[in-house]
């Protein structure tokens, strides 16, 4: 009777041990979890396989680039939070109303130079069959407009059912 | 219930005749209480099912005999360190997948403004 308890008791645990262990391997080098400042660099690093001197080179671009976009992002706020004063206000389309969307328009034009700049640079410090993947996959997800309606049919080759990885 | 057997008229016969003879002169003078065949019945099914096991007591018999052979013994746990191996697998897989997404949103965010200020 009681060996019988040991051996029941004993296969639990043992099971749940070994879920224990997997779950605990197989989640222990993410770099969600092992990483700390920056988890999604460190996130590209693993998706795009990028060597060591490749990821600090890119570590870098990122840094450098951070404040830029800060900036741009500053900036859209409150071309955003100008425009919806106007449009509050307004009942048909007024000069100021066009100037307004004509400035917002410069701006984004401006935003996407700066990204695609940093995104051909980002590309380059990749190996090249790397970059090529890492080019199409951030300008479909940033730059090209509907890049929702035709996600599928552009990464065709990617076995990764989240994105980029081939 | 009154049990009045008539006496034996000869004390030194064989005690087995004595003593059907006493059964055979019984005579039950009352009568037998309402519904009593049936109440008998139910006290022979009740007794019946109180020394029954019960289905858990039933399915430790089985696990014990089934234990006391090596072979299911290691085949049970073996089965039980295979399935936390795989659901162990399985459920790292997705949630590194779920964080996979997480980052990625991540770093998509931090290089479009644009995403950054919806």
């Amino acid at each position: 009777m009681r060996r019988s308890a040991s051996i029941l008791a004993a296969g639990l645990l043992l099971g749940v041990a070994a879920y224990i262990c997997f779950y605990a391997a197989g989640t222990a080098s993410h770099p969600a979890m092992s990483s700390g400042d920056v988890p999604e660099t460190a996130w590209l690093k693993r998706e795009f396989r990028l060597s060591d001197a490749d990821f600090k080179r890119i570590t870098e671009l990122h840094a450098a680039y951070q404040p830029q976009c800060a900036e741009m992002c500053r900036r859209i706020d409150a071309k955003n939070a100008e425009l919806e004063e106007l449009l509050s206000k307004a009942a048909t389309l007024t000069p100021e109303i066009e100037l307004k969307l004509e400035e917002a328009g410069q701006l984004r034009v401006q935003c996407q130079k700066n990204m695609l700049r940093h995104f051909l640079e980002v590309s380059r410090s990749m190996p090249p069959e790397q970059g090529a993947r890492y080019l199409a996959w951030v300008t479909e997800k940033t730059l090209l407009p509907d890049h929702k309606m035709h996600s599928q049919a552009s990464v065709p080759e990617s076995s990764h059912e989240h994105g980029p990885r081939q | 219930m009154n049990t009045q057997p008539t006496h034996d008229p000869n004390p030194n016969s064989n005690p087995d005749d004595r003593l059907t003879r006493l059964l055979s002169d019984w005579r039950l003078e009352t009568n037998l209480p309402p519904r009593f065949q049936e109440d008998v019945w139910k006290r022979i099914a009740r007794a019946e099912n109180a020394g029954a096991p019960s289905f858990l007591g039933q399915l430790w018999n089985v696990l014990d005999a089934t234990f006391r052979r090596p072979v299911p013994a290691v085949a049970y746990v073996t089965v039980l360190v295979a399935i936390g191996l795989s659901v162990g697998m399985l459920r790292a897989r997705e949630t590194t997948s779920r964080l996979d997404h997480t980052l990625e949103a991540r770093y998509l965010q931090s290089v479009d403004p644009y995403l950054q200020s919806r």
